[in-house]
């Protein structure tokens, strides 16, 4: 579903991303670790066609996104760590206009209440404007955007930061949720916990590249961070 | 899609607090300058008509007297008050509305409103279209400033933009989202200018014009948008977007027009009051250029005049040679007029063409040349009205001189005619020049300001398909 093959970015002299090649297919949460600058972000941006890439290619079911820049965007749907919502709106209100821009039919506000109950946003918040709303609230605002877009692929980038341990977890369970249904989630984090809780796969990058690549399934709790240590140590 | 991009802009502009204050604001200013400005339209004109018919009955009413002396009585020519300069006064403060006819002399305008005006409207007054010209551009840069920046900032441009919207179609929602809320303000102010000008003298107003300006004001306000969704798309934040913004409003507006003067003034000075006259009575004495004193002029014309009649001495004429007299001297002084004033206001044509071409660097200098010509109160149709005027004094000295010249023959100054002759003279009308007339006058205006319009659309369309989230 999405596919990089020596997918790289520079700025000027600066090498943000090396050539990346990596897979996520349907039903899989491929969790990209590393600090800030690692180049998780970049890889992100990339397929999302915000920056122009430096080589390598970066394909979404097949299509390359540079190419096919608005109908790769329709496939996929994004959830920054700050998910920022338009403030003078009630949530109800920012779901209904990014659900309608995404192009799918209009849901109705019942189906819009139910999806907002599934992503665990509190009775009556749907209706209150977002000003009022907590990160954590927001963040399930973004889920419920991406879920009504009925999107094949998800683009995570540092989606739990900030939340509480609660609001984490529900997000985890809503992820796995999706993954279910055969969605394809890319999630950069520096969150090992749920990276080795939700991911089906892990890559740990460091300078723009990808260092580490291996199953979830495949590493506990305490060697994963042991092994992320120790490349950040290198 | 579009719609759905429409609603929500034109929703959450409605929902800001700022904006509802200031549209608030802005709609009772230019409701207050409408309403102001169609009173003083209603009383003016009323006061100019009853003026008018007093002046005219002054007129027939005179005693029996010389025609020359009703020469110097003279009467007094009225600019009528058309409608739309209820929205924009233009030159009429400055120059008058009223001028008087008599022997000899091409009166200057009279009764300028700016002479009785106290010492704060040096500031300038509020019209409707100080606020129409330069207050809503104000309103479409509060309304617009961050429509991309301020969301660029926020990050939801870059939600919005992975969602797969074509950038264009964004910005052409947003760009009718503002718009939307900008009729908020400019339908109700609209409707409130139809009401207050209901009742007023619709004889002096081609609708055409009222149809024009309203295209004018569409193109200028399109500009504005345009200009400040393209400052939104590359600004970086909110912030960086409403400074350069109010930076370019104060340049264009504030700025330009008065450097406009200046250059306007220097390209293409005009004399003073006190210079000019001196010219004309220099010329009007001395013949024009030096050419032919009086004492030479009324030889050559008593020659003429011989010669013509073939007679040998003026009393063997059979007319008045007094009538034939004043009217060379009237002839005379139109031709030392006509030299003049022709300099002058070829002067003017030549400043008012600078300043439109000026337009090039501020839509603001175009929009303002279109409103007075459609208002009818630029110097192109205060001239037209002085030169009907001029042409009424003439017609009128002409039937003076005439009667004196075929009626009073031996007795000259000392014929004294009546009420007939009086009545005999049609009174003084005036019809506005059409809209054609005016439009001809105008071109590098209109053209400047489509090019603003059409430009600002293309630069906006331009900066947002290189928009970075």
């Amino acid at each position: 579903m999405l596919q990089a093959t020596g997918l790289s970015k520079s700025f000027g002299a600066h090498v943000a991303l090396q050539p990346l090649t990596l897979t996520v297919s349907p039903g899989e949460v491929f969790c990209l670790l590393g600090a800030n600058g690692a180049g998780k972000t970049t890889t992100i941006n990339l397929f999302l066609d915000f920056e122009p890439r430096s080589g390598g290619s970066a394909t979404v079911n097949g299509l390359d996104v540079a190419q096919h820049s608005l109908e790769t965007k329709r496939l996929l749907a994004y959830i920054p760590e700050q998910v920022n919502l338009y403030r003078n709106l009630t949530g109800l209100e920012n779901l209904t206009y990014f659900q309608q821009l995404s192009g799918q039919a209009p849901m109705g506000r019942e189906q819009l209440l139910q999806l907002c109950d599934r992503v665990g946003l509190p009775k009556g918040a749907a209706d209150k404007r977002v000003s009022d709303y907590s990160k954590g609230m927001r963040q399930k605002v973004g889920i419920a955007i991406a879920i009504a877009r009925q999107a094949r692929a998800l683009l995570l980038d540092e989606p739990t930061s900030g939340l509480d341990p609660q609001a984490s977890n529900e997000f985890s369970a809503v992820l796995n949720d999706l993954r279910e249904q055969g969605v394809a989630i890319l999630m950069a984090t520096h969150d090992l916990f749920r990276a080795k809780e939700t991911g089906t796969r892990i890559g740990i990058m460091k300078h723009g590249a990808m260092v580490d690549e291996f199953a979830a399934a495949d590493i506990g709790h305490t060697d994963l961070e042991q092994l992320y240590l120790r490349h950040m140590r290198n | 899609m579009l719609t759905t991009i429409v609603r929500k802009e034109f929703t959450e502009t409605m929902r800001d607090g700022r904006v509802r204050t200031a549209a608030i604001a802005l709609l009772l200013l230019l409701g207050g300058s409408l309403l102001y400005g169609a009173r003083q339209t209603r009383l003016l004109a009323a006061e100019r008509d009853t003026a008018r018919q007093l002046t005219r009955a002054h007129w027939v009413t005179q005693p029996p007297k010389g025609p020359h002396s009703a020469a110097h009585y003279g009467i007094y020519a009225f600019k009528p008050r058309a409608t739309l300069a209820t929205l924009d006064d233009g030159v009429d403060p400055y120059v008058g509305v009223t001028t008087w006819l008599e022997a000899h002399k091409q009166n200057e305008f009279q009764f300028r409103p700016a002479q009785d005006a106290t010492s704060a409207q040096r500031f300038g007054a509020l019209t409707a279209a100080t606020t129409l010209q330069l207050l809503v551009p104000l309103l479409i840069v509060l309304l617009g400033f961050s429509a991309f920046a301020g969301e660029r900032e926020q990050g939801t441009l870059r939600q919005v933009l992975s969602l797969g919207v074509k950038p264009t179609t964004l910005g052409t929602g947003k760009a009718l989202g503002i718009a939307a809320g900008l009729g908020v303000v400019l339908v109700p102010a609209t409707v409130l200018g139809v009401v207050a000008m209901t009742g007023l003298d619709r004889t002096t107003t081609d609708m055409s014009r009222v149809a024009l300006l309203i295209v004018c004001y569409l193109a200028y306000y399109i500009a504005w948008l345009g200009l400040t969704l393209t400052i939104s798309a590359f600004a970086k934040t909110g912030r960086v977007a409403l400074a350069g913004s109010l930076g370019v409003w104060m340049l264009v507006s504030v700025l330009a027009p008065r450097f406009m003067t200046d250059v306007v003034r220097t390209m293409h000075p005009t004399p003073s009051a006190a210079v000019f006259a001196a010219a004309m009575k220099r010329d009007m004495d001395g013949g024009i250029d030096g050419h032919g004193g009086a004492d030479e002029r009324e030889k050559q014309f008593e020659q003429a005049v011989l010669q013509k009649y073939n007679v040998d001495l003026l009393s063997q004429l059979p007319v008045s040679f007094a009538g034939l007299s004043l009217e060379e001297g009237e002839r005379h002084g139109n031709e030392v007029y006509d030299t003049h004033f022709a300099a002058l206001w070829a002067t003017f044509a030549k400043q008012e063409r600078v300043r439109e071409l000026a337009a090039v660097f501020s839509p603001v200098l175009a929009m303002r040349s279109l409103s007075m010509a459609l208002a009818g109160t630029d110097v192109a149709q205060h001239l037209h009205f002085q030169q009907a005027s001029e042409a009424y004094r003439r017609t009128l000295m002409s039937a003076m001189n005439g009667e004196i010249t075929t009626k009073a023959k031996g007795k000259d100054f000392e014929y004294k005619a009546d009420g007939a002759l009086w009545s005999s003279v049609a009174p003084f009308t005036y019809e506005a020049p059409s809209v054609s007339w005016v439009v001809q006058r105008h071109v590098p205006a209109l053209l400047l300001l489509g090019v603003w319009a059409l430009g600002m659309m293309m630069m906006v369309v331009w900066s947002i398909r290189r928009m970075t989230p």
